[in-house]
């Protein structure tokens, strides 16, 4: 009994499943999950990778791509792309900050300080966007 | 837009800014400069600058006038600067201004009103116009 209660703390939702294989595996100090139960964990792990590193809308990195621009007086032909980072674009911190100023108006959205501070890219910026949208 | 004007409008409680350290006081110019462009569309409706002058380009002024202090690096003198700074944006938010106040400080700015005069100051000194723009160059 002791086992299966050491398999399930993080996973409360596969505690049945656990409980039939630990049965049969009785004694074995494994950590990774039987292997019946292995097939509820990739569904779970794409809902969550689902809100992390989804990419953002093409439409919305050429919205940030533009106000990037404008904002660090850019020619038009400029190579700007969503792995640019402002700092190599010639941008210090306060053309960063006026950056997110300008996504802040052009989307209608409000950034915390903490992820502000955490934007270097424009595909950061894009991706931050589309998840304050969402909302 | 309403939600941006309230988080810009809970800031408004001026308490003495005592930074411990530059890096703290670099921190509160970037809070004053959010708070200040998160005012911005407030102030174009209570002035009526829509045809005017876009949010971009008060956000552009409001930028370059806390560049022109950008080589500034006691935090006493950036505080000081602070202050000055919150108490004008509580004096535009608040009305105390006027319309003709907001476009000669901020939308002409400050080369405006000598460079872009007609010919007749096309053809003044150097000096006078430096004069006119700090006391020290």
């Amino acid at each position: 009994m002791a086992s299966i209660t050491r398999a399930s703390v993080s996973m409360p939702s596969l505690s049945a499943s656990v409980n039939q294989s630990q049965r049969r595996i009785s004694g074995m100090n494994s950590v990774s999950f039987p292997v019946s139960g292995r097939s509820m964990i990739p569904s779970l792990r794409l809902q969550r990778g689902l809100q992390v590193c989804c990419a953002a809308k093409q439409e919305t990195v050429d919205k940030v791509v533009a106000i990037v621009k404008k904002q660090l007086a850019l020619p038009a032909d400029a190579a700007v792309t969503g792995e640019s980072k402002f700092a190599a674009l010639g941008a210090d911190s306060l053309d960063t900050v006026e950056i997110v100023m300008g996504l802040e108006e052009e989307f209608d959205i409000t950034v915390e300080e903490e992820s502000a501070q955490s934007i270097t890219t424009v595909q950061e910026a894009a991706d931050m966007i589309e998840k304050l949208v969402e909302k | 837009m309403g939600e941006r004007a309230a988080a810009a409008s809970l800031k408004f409680v001026t308490v003495q800014a005592n930074s411990a350290s530059l890096a703290e006081a670099r921190a509160r110019v970037f809070e004053f400069f959010k708070t200040t462009c998160r005012s911005i569309p407030t102030v174009m409706e209570i002035y009526n600058l829509q045809d005017v002058v876009n949010e971009s380009q008060l956000r552009s002024a409001v930028s370059s006038e806390i560049r022109r202090h950008a080589h500034i690096t006691n935090p006493k003198v950036i505080d000081m600067l602070l202050q000055k700074g919150t108490e004008e944006l509580h004096n535009i938010v608040q009305h105390s201004k006027q319309r003709h106040h907001i476009i000669g400080q901020y939308v002409v700015g400050q080369r405006g009103l000598v460079h872009d005069l007609g010919t007749k100051d096309e053809g003044t000194s150097d000096f006078l116009k430096n004069f006119y723009r700090s006391n020290y160059f």
